[in-house]
């Protein structure tokens, strides 16, 4: 008969009691309750509680001045009527369509370039991320108004080759145009996260292509795009999702008016009128209601779509 | 250290939350304690040279009257988006300034104290007339603290050069005769006129001489689309002519003052615009003139528009006296204007209109003569824009926009903006 030497219980294999370890995880709880708190009390009090009352004004006419009374769907019906809301909805999603893959592409792009490995990157990068922090400030927008007004730097510079310019703000025709140019511009943060992305990308697969004879076209294609394909689905969902709600631009350029001829009046900018302009926050609330099933919608689109196009490294496909 | 347990941890937060609910409940800074402290709080808007004339007033206020104020200001869009969610919450400053668009509004809704309530404001410098003249729906129950009076501002220095005369008796055949010649014929970009369909109270004045109203007494739309229309075409005219600005070089159908207004030789406008206006071009000469009006223009057309200040329902009654003080210092004081000006039109108070004329600028000399005529020509009345047409000179502006980009006529922009008014003024009857 052998002995088997008898091994000291480690901490972690003694036996506790049932109670005490509840009290430990109480305790531990109450440590994560208290860090959450702030997060938690700010998400029930300014989102949570503001987002109920907004789905029941939604059924209601209610001008801020006097107590709400239920219509039960009219406001939404009436949407259906409202031409200045099929003109907001058309402005946004035209906003949305062409100045999202702009943007994205943009990104890409110069993602692709800086890196390369430049010499002062840090530089660069600031500098391309600058006009994503300023991008949707008023002050941009002032800026955006000098640019393209009549005497603005475009026309200055147009006139240079003799060529007559127009008040592309004041246009119809051109001023949505403008608005896009100025989101494109803002490409700051989805080339940063791109950026990240291509780091990560193993070498050895474009050593391998290079072995194998690939043009630098063809790595792009078969190397990077898919590989990247996380990175640029996640960056495809924030931008559209930011573009929806786009605002301080149509704002401040057209002065809150949406114009001219309604050619920048975003949806959110026709809330606001509804809102705060006309005291009817019932159909204001209605109408954001309808924006929030339109971006979920999408946004869940876009996550079906995905399972055709992004690739995880760690799936099986 | 001591450990946290549930019950401590959910004290704190609930200690946490009840301070914060009691902190958003005690409403904006400097409300009146109640144990005699003399404070009010005082909403108005402007531009930030307004904002320190008024501070400064303010604190010659506090001397002569010992009352603080807590002013909240902003400029003209947000301060109606702060009044919005102030409303909501029922939480309004104790005097404010009333938003031309929403006055009616405001008064459907009984945001105004009557002023008859309030003892300490002393009204014994206005005529029976002058009081009438103020009261909404019957009721006196917002202080006007100044006078507009739609006007045709001219470039005198410009018109000495190019040797032009503008009489002061005109109508409004002449002016566009005179607008097409001009242009046609001074040197330069200059042009006679921006294009100014969208000045509200020109466009008013225009109704009023055809036989028409902005807005009737029982609060519905006092013009025709015919009306509209003939306004609308005036305008045309001159601007398919090139006798204004073209909408390209004034930034858009509203027309910018910095961009063109020293092309101008003349610019429909507000009276009390004189004086910011003319600090932009300080070496020129500026003239005011009566607008156009026909030889067979409806008497009693000409009017005074008053922008207004209330003190607001939910004051309590010792707040509400406080309050008059500061309305009757505000208004009557001639003291409070010298440090203000004119910025906001001429003093609704004869008594503080007269004293205060000399100390006026020469181009607040002529923005008093120009409100006097008016002030003392038979005027038919006046009607605030009824609720749910707030957004009515948006309207407008589109339907211009409109209009001179050729996506509608004349005669259909018209009918669409009545009709787009009547539903907002029929969904807020409702």
């Amino acid at each position: 008969m052998t002995l088997t030497p008898i091994r000291p219980a480690t901490p972690a294999e003694t036996p506790v009691p049932r109670r005490a370890r509840r009290r430990a995880l109480g305790r531990q709880d109450g440590v994560a309750h208290l860090f959450m708190a702030p997060w938690l009390v700010g998400l029930v009090a300014i989102t949570l509680i503001p987002m109920l009352a907004s789905l029941y004004l939604s059924f209601t006419d209610y001008n801020i001045l006097s107590a709400p009374t239920f219509v039960g769907a009219e406001n939404y019906e009436r949407m259906l009527d409202d031409s200045r809301f099929w003109a907001s909805a058309r402005v946004t999603l035209v906003y949305v369509l062409v100045s999202v893959p702009l943007q994205l592409a943009f990104a890409l792009g110069l993602a692709l370039v800086l890196d390369k490995g430049l010499r002062g990157l840090p530089v660069y990068r600031s500098a391309y991320y600058l006009p994503s922090l300023l991008g949707t400030s008023v002050a941009v927008a002032v800026l955006w108004r000098q640019i393209f007004g009549h005497d603005g730097l475009v026309n200055q510079a147009l006139g240079f080759f003799g060529i007559e310019g127009t008040n592309w703000l004041q246009n119809p025709s051109t001023a949505l145009s403008t608005l896009i140019v100025l989101n494109v511009w803002t490409f700051g943060s989805p080339m940063v996260i791109f950026l990240a992305g291509l780091r990560q990308l193993p070498e050895e697969l474009y050593e391998a292509a290079r072995v194998d004879g690939a043009s630098v076209v063809r790595q792009f294609a078969s190397i990077t795009v898919p590989l990247l394909t996380p990175i640029i689905f996640f960056n495809l969902i924030l931008q559209t999702i930011g573009s929806f709600q786009a605002f301080t631009q149509a704002h401040v350029v057209s002065g809150g008016t949406g114009g001219p001829v309604d050619s920048t009046l975003f949806y959110t900018l026709y809330i606001y009128q509804q809102a705060f302009v006309n005291f009817d926050m019932g159909y204001a609330s209605a109408l954001a209601w309808v924006l929030l099933g339109v971006i979920a919608v999408i946004t869940a689109g876009h996550f079906l779509l995905s399972r055709y196009w992004v690739f995880y490294g760690d799936s099986d496909d | 250290m001591r450990e946290l347990s549930r019950r401590n941890f959910l004290v704190a937060v609930g200690a946490a939350a009840g301070t914060g609910i009691l902190a958003s409940c005690s409403g904006v800074a400097g409300g009146s304690g109640g144990s005699g402290e003399r404070t009010l709080r005082y909403a108005f808007w402007g531009n930030t040279v307004r904002q320190q004339n008024y501070e400064q007033a303010f604190g010659q206020m506090k001397s002569a009257l010992d009352i603080t104020l807590n002013v909240e200001f902003a400029d003209y869009d947000a301060y109606q988006e702060r009044m919005t969610t102030q409303m909501a919450a029922g939480n309004v400053a104790d005097i404010f300034w009333v938003p031309s668009p929403h006055v009616m509004t405001y008064e459907a809704n009984d945001l105004y104290l009557p002023l008859s309530e309030i003892s300490s404001l002393d009204l014994s410098d206005y005529s029976e007339a002058d009081l009438r003249d103020f009261e909404l729906a019957g009721t006196l129950n917002t202080m006007p603290f100044g006078i507009f009076v739609p006007v045709v501002r001219s470039n005198r220095t410009m018109a000495e050069q190019d040797g032009v005369e503008i009489p002061d008796d005109w109508d409004w055949d002449w002016l566009a005769d005179f607008a097409a010649d001009y242009s046609k014929n001074a040197g330069g970009e200059r042009k006679a006129l921006s294009y100014g369909a969208d000045h509200d109270l020109s466009f008013e004045a225009w109704l009023r001489q055809h036989g028409e109203q902005l807005w009737t007494e029982d609060g519905q739309i006092g013009f025709s689309a015919d009306g509209l229309g003939a306004w609308i075409e005036w305008w045309e005219k001159l601007r398919t002519s090139g006798a204004t600005t073209s909408i390209s070089e004034q930034d858009g159908v509203s027309p910018s003052w910095e961009d063109v207004g020293d092309r101008c030789l003349l610019w429909f406008g507000n009276s009390n615009h004189i004086v910011d206006d003319s600090a932009m071009y300080p070496e020129t000469d500026f003239r005011l003139h009566q607008p156009p009006a026909a030889a067979d223009a409806t008497e009693g057309h000409p009017f005074l528009y008053f922008p207004r200040m209330a003190v607001y329902q939910q004051a309590a009654e010792e707040r509400a006296e406080l309050a008059g003080e500061v309305v009757g210092y505000c208004t009557s004081d001639v003291e409070m204007q010298k440090v203000v000006g004119l910025t906001m039109g001429v003093p609704p108070n004869p008594r503080v209109a007269e004293e205060y004329a000399q100390f006026a600028t020469p181009d607040e000399q002529e923005m008093l003569r120009i409100t006097t005529q008016a002030r003392e020509a038979d005027r038919l009345p006046r009607y605030e824009a009824p609720p749910g047409t707030s957004a009515w000179r948006t309207t407008f502006t589109r339907v211009l926009e409109e209009v001179t980009v050729g996506q509608a006529g004349v005669a259909a922009a018209a009918e669409s903006m009545i009709a787009e008014i009547e539903r907002g003024i029929s969904r807020a009857a409702d």
